[in-house]
C-alpha cells in the first residue's frame, strides 16, 4: 500500500479472533489494484464482510485471504498506522479527496506537520491544541474531514489485535494510540517528503559504505531514523545495560539471526544490541504496515540487511522474508519471529535450514500457538522459546500497563472525573485487577463481575463488591469490560443503562460489547470526537461508547517504551539462552523462558527505579537451599 | 501457650478476655511451663504458609489465648494427675471408643463448635449440598490434625457426608479438650488431649489406626506423622487405602520424598499449595494481622511512619498494602528481581536494608530466610524502632545476638521487650522475634474455613476418583475443586457470581462450570 494521495482505505474487521475468523473488507478508492492482505493464522474459515462502520464507503470489496498467511498479529495493529499515515498524506495534499465522513464531528487528529517525539512540550501543546479543535460544531480547522474518516478506518484496523497481552501488537500501538500517532506522524512525514511511485524492490540503493544488501523505502531517511533510535535507547536502559555487560564476552558471537518483527525504533535498539553481542542479523517486517521507513533506513545505513518498508504488498512481504533467509554464503542459525510467518516460510521453502538452526524465539500469541501445533504434530524440529508467557512480560502487558491506560484512555476521551463515580468492571483477571486498582485509587466505587470463583474471591478480599451485571447496570456511570469473552455487555444491558453512562472495552478485540446490536434504526449515533460516539435512544438517553467497543488501551492511550523494553530484553535473553544452551538442554519442543532469565530481565530494569536489590549471604542461600544468583522462585510463581 | 499468659497478666488482656465473655484462666502460673513449650513447638512449622500451624495460632494468639484459656480452664477445674489413658470414660450413649481428658466437658466443647460453625458457612453448605448423595459413604478416614473447634466442624461435616472418622492430634499441646470431649460425646473416636507425652502421642495415633474390625481407607494428615506411623507399623493398610490428604508443608515435603524414592504406594493430595488456601494464608491473612499485631502490642500510629518490609512475596505484599493504606512510607528489600520489580511497579522504594536502617520507625521481616536483621542492623537503628517478624519461625531476626551483657532487656508488656543499649537507645522487639501474626494477632475462622473446606473436597475427590485418575504420586488439588472451595465462600460476601452463557462458554472454549483458568494461575 503505497502512501500517496490516492489512498486506499482498508477496513478490516476481525470479528472473532479467537476462532480465527477473519473478515477482510477492502474498500478501494483509487485506481491501482491494491490489495490489502490480511490473513489469519491458522485457517480462514469464515469470512463475513462486516460493515461495522455505517459511513464506510462502498467500493469494490476484495477479500484476500491466503493460507500461509500473515498472522493475525501482523495484519494487526499496523494497518491502523498505515491508514493513519495515509490519512495524513491526504492532509498534506489536502482537500482533493471526497468527503466521506457523515457526521461533521471533530476529533483529535494526527497531523502531518512534523512533530518531534523528542519535544514533549510541543506534544503537550498539540494535545491541548487538539482538544481545542474538538469544538462542538465539529469544525476542524486545518484538516479536511476526509482525514477523520480515514482515521476511523485506521482505528478499525486495530481489531486485529489478538489479545491485550500481545505486546508485539502493543508495540505497534505505540504508533497508533492517539498521542503517539502524533509523534509517529513526524516520522512518517519524512517518508512522505520522499514519496515516489517506485517500489523499493526496483530501486538500487547503497548506504554510505557502498553496501546494497538491503531494501528499504529510502536510505536517505537514515538520519531521521537514527534520531528515533537514539530516543528509544534512552527509554530502554535494560538493553543498553545488556550491551555493556555482555560486550566483553559476546555471547552471540557466531549467531546468525534472521528476524521478522515489527520494525520500529524499539526493535532497532534490539537489533543493534544483538549485533553488539556478536550476532549477525538479517531482518524483515512481520507486518506490511508497521515498518517505520526511516528506522529501516537507519538500520540499513548501519550495515544491517533490512528488507522492509511501509505498505508492502503481499508479494513484497514474502519477497522480503525470502531475501532475508535466502542468501548465498549465509545461513541463519537462530530465528526471532513475531507471528510465525518467517518460521512458516523456512519450514515450507527451506526445511533443510532447520538442521543448522539452534532455536526459534517467538513472541506473539499466534506464533506460539502455531509452534505448539507443530510440536503436537511432531513436526517441530528445533527447540523454540515462548517469550510471550514470561512472568515479567505478562505482568507488564496486562496488570501494570492497563492499570495506567484505563485512567489515561478515559481521561483523554471523556475528561471525566473518577471520584465517587460508580464503575462496574467485568472480569477480574490481570487486566481487571489493574483497572480496579487504578479506579479505586481515584476514589471510584468499583463493582466487579466474574465467572471464576477464585478470581471472584480475590475481588471480594480486595474490597470490591461482586455483582452480576444486571444488578448494577441501572446505576453505574462507567462500564468496563475485560473478560476476553464475547457479548458481555449486551443490548439489553445497554438499554437499561442510565443517561450518560460510559461504555468501554479493555479486554479482547471488539467482541465484549455487543456493538452490532446498537446499529438499529431507532438509535442515533453521533460522533462527538475521535473515538467517542454518543448513541442516542429515542427517549433522548445517551450512552457514551468509546472506540466503538474496541480496545480502549490501544485506541485511546499509549504503550510506554518501558513496556516494550521488557519484551525486547526478554527476546534478547531468550536468544542468548537458546544459542548458548549446552547440547541436550532443549529438545524439539516449545519452552518457556527459564525462571532465571526471567529474573534477569526484571533485574535489568531495576536501575530505572533506582531500586537496590539485596543479595543473599552465603549462609542465607544455604539456609534456603537456593543459589545466590537465583532462580529464587518455583516456575509457577507469578 | 504464648507468653500471653506468662507472669504478669496485663490488664489489657483481662479486658480482652472479658470482652470475649470468657473466663480468664486462674491458674496461669501453672500453665506457664507448658505454654512456653508449646510455643517452641511452633517453631517447627517450616514456613509461614503452614496453615496447619496457623490453625494452632487460634489457640496461641493473644485474644484467642484468652478464649482458649477459657476452654483450658475447664480442664483446670477438673484437673487431676491421672492420665486419660488410665481413665475409663463412657459417653452418654455408652460408647467408650475414645480417649479424651474429660468427657464431661462435652457441653462446653459443643458450644465452641457451634460458634465456629457460624463462620464456616462453606462447610455447612457443603453438608447441605452433598447430604443427599453422601459422597463419602463408605469412607473410613483416619485423621491426625490439631483438634480445635474448626476441625470439629470439619470432622462432623465429613461424618455428615457419610464417612466414618477416627481422629488423633498432630500436636501434643494443641488439643482443645472441650472440643475433643464434644466429638467423643457425638460418637466420634477421638484420641487426644492437651499435654500428651510423646509416648501418649504415638499411642493415640496407634489407637486411631489399629481398631479391631475397622481399617482406614483414607488418611487426613497434618505433618505426616500418621502417614509415617502407618507406613512403619501397618504397611498392609495401604493396600486398601484410596489416598492421603496432607495439609502441612512438612508433611507434603515428606510425601514428595517418599514419592521420589518410589515408596509412595497410594495417591496423595497436597492441599497446602492450592491457590485459594495460599492466598488466604499469606496475602489476606497477613495483610490484616500486621496492623492488628502492631496495634495490640505497641498502639503505634502508622500514618507517616517509615517502615521497611524485608521481602515482597505474598506475605510482604500483604503487609505493604496494609501499611501503605494507613499512610506509612514503605520501603522494601528483596533478593528476587521479579518480586523487586513488582514492588517498584506497586510504588514502593526497593532498597538495601543498610540504606534505610538508620531512619525507619518499624522493621518487618517476611523473607522465610535467616538473619535478615543482624546485630549490626539493630545497632544502627534509631531509638524506639519497632522490630518484628511476620515470616518464618524465629530465624529472621538474629535475636540471640541481642543476648549480650551490654544490652538490657526489659519486658514492658506481654510480647513486647525493650532492649536498651548502653547509650540509652531502646529497640522494641515484638514476640522475641517469633511470628507476630501468630503471637500477637488472631487467625480468623474464615481462613481456617478455607483450609478445612479444601481438605474436605480433597477427600471427596480422592475417594470418588475413577480408577486410574490418580496413581502413586503427589497431586495438587484439581483447579476445579479449588474453584469450588472459592465458590463456597462467596456467599459470605453476598457476592453474586456471573455465569457464562452457552454461547460465551463455547467462544472461550471452556466448560460453563469451570475450570476457568490454567493450572498455573494464581
Amino acid at each position: 500500500m503505497s502512501v500517496q494521495v490516492a489512498t486506499k482505505m482498508a477496513e478490516v474487521e476481525l470479528k472473532d479472533v479467537g476462532k480465527d475468523k477473519l473478515t477482510v473488507k477492502e474498500a478501494t478508492k483509487s485506481t491501482s489494484g491494491n490489495l490489502i492482505l490480511a490473513s489469519p493464522v491458522a485457517s480462514v474459515d469464515e469470512k463475513k464482510p462486516v460493515d461495522s462502520s455505517p459511513q464506510s464507503v462502498n467500493a469494490p470489496v476484495v477479500v484476500t485471504p491466503f493460507p500461509p498467511a500473515t498472522t493475525v498479529p501482523s495484519v494487526n495493529v499496523i494497518p491502523a498506522m498505515a491508514v493513519t499515515a495515509a490519512a495524513r498524506d491526504e492532509v498534506a495534499v489536502a482537500g482533493g479527496e471526497p468527503v466521506l465522513a457523515p457526521a461533521p464531528s471533530s476529533m483529535k487528529l494526527p497531523q502531518a506537520s512534523a512533530m518531534k517525539r523528542s519535544d514533549p512540550m510541543q506534544q503537550q501543546q498539540r494535545h491541548t491544541g487538539n482538544d481545542s479543535i474538538v469544538s462542538p460544531d465539529g469544525m476542524v480547522c486545518e484538516a479536511p474531514r476526509t482525514v477523520k474518516k480515514q482515521i476511523q478506518f485506521a482505528d478499525q484496523k486495530q481489531e486485529f489485535n489478538k489479545r491485550p497481552s500481545k505486546i508485539g501488537r502493543r508495540s505497534l500501538s505505540r504508533s497508533i494510540s492517539q498521542s503517539s500517532t502524533d509523534s509517529y506522524s513526524s516520522a512518517a512525514s519524512y517518508t512522505d517528503s520522499s514519496d515516489d511511485e517506485t517500489s523499493p524492490r526496483d530501486k538500487l540503493q547503497k548506504n554510505s559504505k557502498g553496501n546494497s544488501d538491503f531494501c528499504v523505502k529510502n536510505i536517505k531517511q537514515a538520519e531521521f531514523g537514527r534520531r528515533e533510535i537514539e530516543i528509544a535507547e534512552q527509554e530502554m536502559p535494560a538493553l543498553m545495560a545488556l550491551r555493556k555487560r555482555a560486550q566483553g564476552e559476546k555471547p552471540l558471537a557466531g549467531a546468525k539471526i534472521v528476524g521478522c518483527t515489527h520494525i520500529t525504533a524499539q526493535t532497532a535498539v534490539l537489533v543493534e544490541t544483538l549485533s553488539a553481542l556478536g550476532a549477525q542479523c538479517r531482518w524483515a517486517a512481520c507486518n506490511i504496515y508497521s515498518t517505520l521507513n526511516e528506522v529501516a533506513a537507519a538500520l540499513a545505513e548501519g550495515g544491517f540487511p533490512v528488507f522492509a518498508w511501509k505498505g508492502e504488498s503481499e508479494d513484497d512481504f514474502w519477497w522480503c522474508i525470502d531475501r532475508c533467509v535466502n542468501v548465498e554464503g549465509w545461513q541463519p542459525n537462530m530465528i526471532l519471529d513475531d507471528g510465525g510467518d518467517l518460521t512458516h516460510w523456512i519450514y515450507k521453502k527451506y526445511p533443510n535450514m532447520f538442521k543448522k538452526i539452534k532455536g526459534i524465539v517467538e513472541e506473539s500469541v499466534t506464533g506460539v500457538h502455531r509452534l505448539y501445533q507443530l510440536s503436537k504434530a511432531g513436526k517441530l524440529c528445533v527447540p523454540a522459546m515462548n517469550v510471550n508467557d514470561s512472568v515479567t512480560k505478562q505482568k507488564f502487558d496486562n496488570l501494570y500497563c492497563c492499570r495506567e491506560s484505563i485512567l489515561d484512555g478515559l481521561k483523554r476521551t471523556t475528561d471525566m472525573m473518577f471520584g465517587g463515580k460508580q464503575v462496574v468492571v467485568c472480569g477480574y483477571g490481570e487486566v481487571g485487577k489493574g483497572c480496579c486498582a487504578a479506579l479505586k485509587a481515584m476514589g471510584s466505587i468499583v463493582y466487579v463481575t466474574e465467572i471464576d470463583p477464585i478470581c471472584a474471591l480475590q475481588a471480594c478480599m480486595d474490597g470490591f463488591r461482586l455483582v452480576k451485571l444486571n444488578e448494577v447496570i441501572r446505576q453505574v456511570d462507567i462500564v468496563i469490560t475485560c473478560t476476553g469473552n464475547k457479548n458481555v455487555v449486551t443490548r439489553e444491558h445497554l438499554d437499561r443503562m442510565k443517561n450518560g453512562c460510559i461504555v468501554c472495552n479493555m479486554g479482547h478485540s471488539n467482541t465484549e460489547i455487543d456493538v452490532a446490536s446498537l446499529r438499529t434504526p431507532e438509535l442515533t449515533w453521533e460522533r462527538v470526537r475521535s473515538q467517542v460516539d454518543h448513541v442516542i435512544w429515542p427517549d433522548g438517553k445517551r450512552i457514551v461508547l468509546l472506540a466503538e467497543g474496541r480496545l480502549l488501551n490501544l485506541s485511546c492511550s499509549t504503550v510506554p517504551t518501558f513496556v516494550l523494553s521488557i519484551t525486547a530484553t526478554t527476546q534478547a535473553l531468550a536468544l542468548i539462552e537458546l544459542y548458548n544452551a549446552p547440547e541436550g538442554r532443549y529438545k524439539q519442543d516449545v519452552y518457556l523462558l527459564p525462571k532465571k532469565m526471567d529474573e534477569y530481565v526484571a533485574s535489568l530494569h531495576l536501575p530505572t527505579f533506582d531500586a537496590h536489590l539485596t543479595e543473599l549471604t552465603d549462609e542465607q542461600a544455604k539456609y534456603l537451599g537456593l543459589n545466590k544468583n537465583g532462580p529464587f522462585k518455583p516456575n509457577y510463581y507469578r
